[in-house]
């Protein structure tokens, strides 16, 4: 028997074997996925970002019928795991956490001579929006925002605000809310996260700390420190009695940290719908919906169009202002 | 003694058997997270968060915390063995226990650690228990610019390691330092020195380059010597002998008051509470000579003093809700996860919690003691092992510990690189030690001179105005000029730096 091979002629079969390759390549989006799929941090295990991921992984890999797999990337301030997953092959097996406005600052500023862009990532899905806090000690004297401003009005460069690292979402807050309130200059101490800014704000070494809601509710409730104000256009169900900057007549200070999930550009249209529909589908499940609540971070799921939109939207804001920050008067 | 009550129904709760085999699961996944280079105990325990979920919030914490503490012990093993520290913390137990196992008393050194974390943590707890929420409150003034003193008065006090000469240490610090620098700078974000190679924009790891300085280069020196292969332990002299043992009790003790001071201020770290309790030994010794040739203090003390400080770093934990340590945090996102604040409060909503947790630690501490002098006999027998072998068994530890640490092949070059490195250092007889406490120490120097500068607008004040501050620059110009005094009487002798040898580090 003559194998049906040997019949056709060389470039008619270089041809069929370029179609399968092609069709396999369908056919590999279709039946994604066949092995599992890494879920990268880019901040060391233990964060709250590391622990949002393990928590959406250990559902949505039941779903997905492949191990979800979280890798820890951390370094540099995220630059490192995001560096990587640029480089990474768009095949849908190597996805990552971005967080906004970080992702766009580190892009933004120049000094950091990042090699990828604002479109080197395919923006999947969004699981939090975290937004700012501005939070004293108790035993503040600052009762409310407006004491606060124009303490920073009267004497300019005495109040120490403490944000969590140079170019952080809290770090552009203070630029916004300096922004919003002429005249206010505050004395920026950049600090290594929130449990450093909770170490010195409790001993005194710094009078107001810039950090997200989700880090402070606990704190709120138990009477140890006092929020003045939501960096949001609405108020935070977790910390309903507490105004937003907006409410109190500081338009555009609007400052949230969100945290998504995106892979490199160039992922089949496919596994992207595939990554988001399972994603969604385990952050709806009831069981990762009441442990996000307990910790204290606000679901915002976000897909599609969406999310791209918020992207676009956050990267443009950090835009203005790491470039104020350059220039920001100190006196 | 309300506190007694509560604990002795903690003791109750934590002794019921599904508690007591969540802390020796714990005990064993730590113990086996330290002996692995590549894992350590914040990345051991993240990963083993989710397996928790399934627990109770008490059996969960009790079983995270099991962890961390196992893992301070589990990294003495195979420092000991084969000269490569399984974590940061048993960097300084290289130094004499290895000695001590070739000399063939690897068995003794392992036996010595296991005593001196069980003592170092016993007491710890102790302390936690009784005096820790005013300690806590107290050791909460730290502020950057203590914390800049601070880590000043470490670095003063590596004269006390110099080996052969002061000129040597200080040298290998400053080279520690200098390569500290290279990665993102901690305050502007900028890069530097890194030459536009992603991967050292974090700078280089403390783990790699310690298994390349310490283990890659033991297995180059060694290789030179084809003598000596297999060293006979006796395992009868498990336990320290009578001599030994009375130069180690001072030293337990020293270092569990060092481990337990330096774990209640936040963000120490598990490394300098061991080399200040090594450094505090060596000068308080009346035979320093012995230093670096296998002494048990050497080992006693650190292994002390990173147990005591693990027990301690819980105390800013459990009763201000500031995690001290990246373990820590891990922990506290444990915490968090099941539904709990840790803090002021958690002492008085979940006193029942709290106080089981506090008598896991008493309990975890026994079980590790239990598991490990039993397995001392098993580990040492690797030194039987013929050197051909072993090499290999080591060469092959090392490549896959620095590859695991973030599944990086750069990590792998850097071990390596600091492997060659390290030889070449030793064949000059210039120590290791000081240049691991520069590059561990340097960052933390930077960060914390800069933020004190933020707070203060630049104005250098801020490092005299402060009371604790002040006492503890004063206290590092004391140890410089007694150095100095040291060198210059050398010299006033006539002898420069090689006579020095002789005297080592003792008191001016």
């Amino acid at each position: 028997m003559i194998s049906p091979v040997k019949r056709v002629a060389p470039k008619y079969f270089l041809g069929a074997l370029a179609s399968l390759a092609l069709l396999s390549g369908v056919a590999s989006a279709q039946d994604y996925p066949r092995r599992p799929v890494e879920l990268m941090v880019a901040y060391p295990a233990g964060g709250s970002t590391d622990i949002g991921a393990r928590m959406v992984a250990a559902v949505a890999e039941k779903l997905l019928g492949q191990p979800v797999v979280v890798v820890n990337r951390g370094g540099a301030g995220g630059q490192v795991g995001w560096t990587e997953l640029s480089r990474r092959r768009p095949d849908g097996y190597f996805i990552g956490f971005i967080n906004l406005p970080a992702t766009s600052t580190v892009i933004l500023d120049p000094e950091r001579q990042v090699i990828f862009d604002v479109d080197a990532f395919v923006p999947i899905i969004n699981q939090v929006l975290d937004p700012g806090a501005i939070w004293v000690r108790a035993d503040s004297r600052y009762q409310s925002l407006k004491d606060l401003v124009e303490a920073a009005r009267k004497a300019p460069n005495t109040i120490r605000a403490a944000d969590t690292g140079i170019l952080s979402d809290d770090h552009l807050a203070i630029l916004m809310l300096e922004e919003a309130a002429p005249g206010a200059i505050f004395r920026i101490v950049h600090l290594a996260g929130g449990a450093a800014q909770m170490q010195q704000i409790m001993a005194g070494n710094v009078d107001v700390a810039f950090d997200n809601v989700g880090s402070i509710v606990p704190r709120v409730r138990s009477g140890e420190v006092r929020a003045l104000a939501v960096l949001d256009d609405r108020r935070s169900k977790f910390l309903p009695e507490v105004p937003t900057a907006v409410e109190l007549g500081y338009p555009g200070v609007i400052s949230r940290s969100a945290r998504g999930i995106a892979g490199p550009k160039g992922m089949p249209a496919p596994v992207v719908r595939k990554l988001a529909e399972v994603f969604k589908k385990a952050m709806e499940n009831p069981e990762h919906v009441s442990r996000m609540e307990s910790t204290g971070l606000a679901l915002k799921i976000m897909v599609g169009a969406e999310y791209e939109r918020y992207y676009q939207e956050a990267h443009a804001q950090a835009k203005k202002y790491v470039e104020w920050a350059r220039s920001r008067p100190r006196k | 003694m309300e506190s007694l009550a509560h604990l002795l129904s903690g003791f109750a709760a934590a002794l019921g058997p599904a508690y007591l085999a969540y802390a020796f699961a714990g005990c064993v996944c730590g113990t086996l997270i330290g002996v692995l280079p590549g894992l350590g105990p914040a990345a051991g325990t993240a990963i083993l968060i989710p397996l928790t979920f399934q627990l109770d919030p008490t059996g969960a914490i009790i079983m995270l915390a099991a962890i961390y503490y196992g893992a301070m012990y589990g990294g003495t093993i195979t420092s000991v063995l084969i000269n490569v520290p399984g974590e940061a913390a048993s960097v300084m137990t290289c130094v004499d226990g290895h000695q001590m196992a070739r000399q063939g008393r690897g068995g003794t050194a392992l036996g010595i650690a296991a005593i001196g974390s069980f003592l170092g943590g016993l007491a710890a707890t102790c302390a936690l228990v009784m005096i820790a929420p005013p300690l806590a409150k107290l050791a909460l003034k730290f502020g950057p610019p203590e914390f800049f003193a601070l880590m000043l008065l470490a670095l003063c006090l590596v004269s006390g390691l110099a080996g052969r000469s002061l000129a040597a240490a200080l040298l290998m610090t400053v080279f520690g330092l200098l390569i500290s620098l290279v990665g993102i700078d901690p305050v502007r974000g900028a890069p530097r020195f890194a030459f536009g190679i992603a991967d050292l924009y974090d700078g280089f790891g403390i783990v790699p380059v310690v298994m390349g300085l310490f283990g890659l280069s033991e297995i180059l020196l060694t290789a030179e010597q084809p003598t000596r292969d297999i060293v006979r332990t006796r395992l009868s002299a498990l336990l320290p002998s009578r001599d030994e043992w009375r130069r180690s009790w001072g030293a337990i003790w020293r270092g569990t008051g060092i481990g337990f001071g330096l774990g209640l201020i936040p963000g120490i770290g598990a490394i300098v509470p061991t080399f200040m309790a090594y450094i505090a030994e060596k000068r308080l010794s009346r035979t320093p000579e012995r230093f670096g040739q296998g002494a048990i203090e050497g080992v006693a003390a650190p292994e002390t003093a990173n147990n005591a400080y693990a027990n301690a770093a819980m105390v800013p934990f459990l009763t201000l809700g500031i995690p001290s340590s990246p373990t820590i945090a891990v922990l506290m996102g444990a915490f968090i996860v099941n539904g709990l604040t840790p803090g002021p409060f958690l002492f008085q909503e979940r006193p029942d919690l709290v106080w089981t947790v506090i008598a896991s630690f008493f309990i975890g501490n026994a079980i590790l003691l239990v598991l490990n002098l039993p397995l001392v006999g098993l580990w040492a027998k690797i030194l039987h092992v013929p050197f051909k072998y072993l090499a290999v068994g080591v060469l092959l530890f090392c490549l896959l510990g620095a590859y695991s640490l973030q599944q990086s092949v750069f990590d792998v070059w850097v071990m390596i690189a600091f492997g060659l490195i390290g030889y070449v250092l030793r064949k000059l007889d210039l120590p290791l030690a000081p240049l691991v406490l520069g590059l561990i120490l340097g960052p933390a120097l930077e960060k914390s001179l800069r933020t004190s500068l933020e707070m203060s607008a630049g104005e250098y004040a801020i490092f005299f105005t402060r009371p604790l501050c002040l006492a503890l620059l004063i206290a590092s110009a004391l140890v410089l000029a007694g150095a100095a005094l040291q060198v210059a009487r050398t010299a006033w002798r006539g002898v420069i730096f090689d006579r020095a040898a002789e005297r080592g580090g003792r008191e001016p």
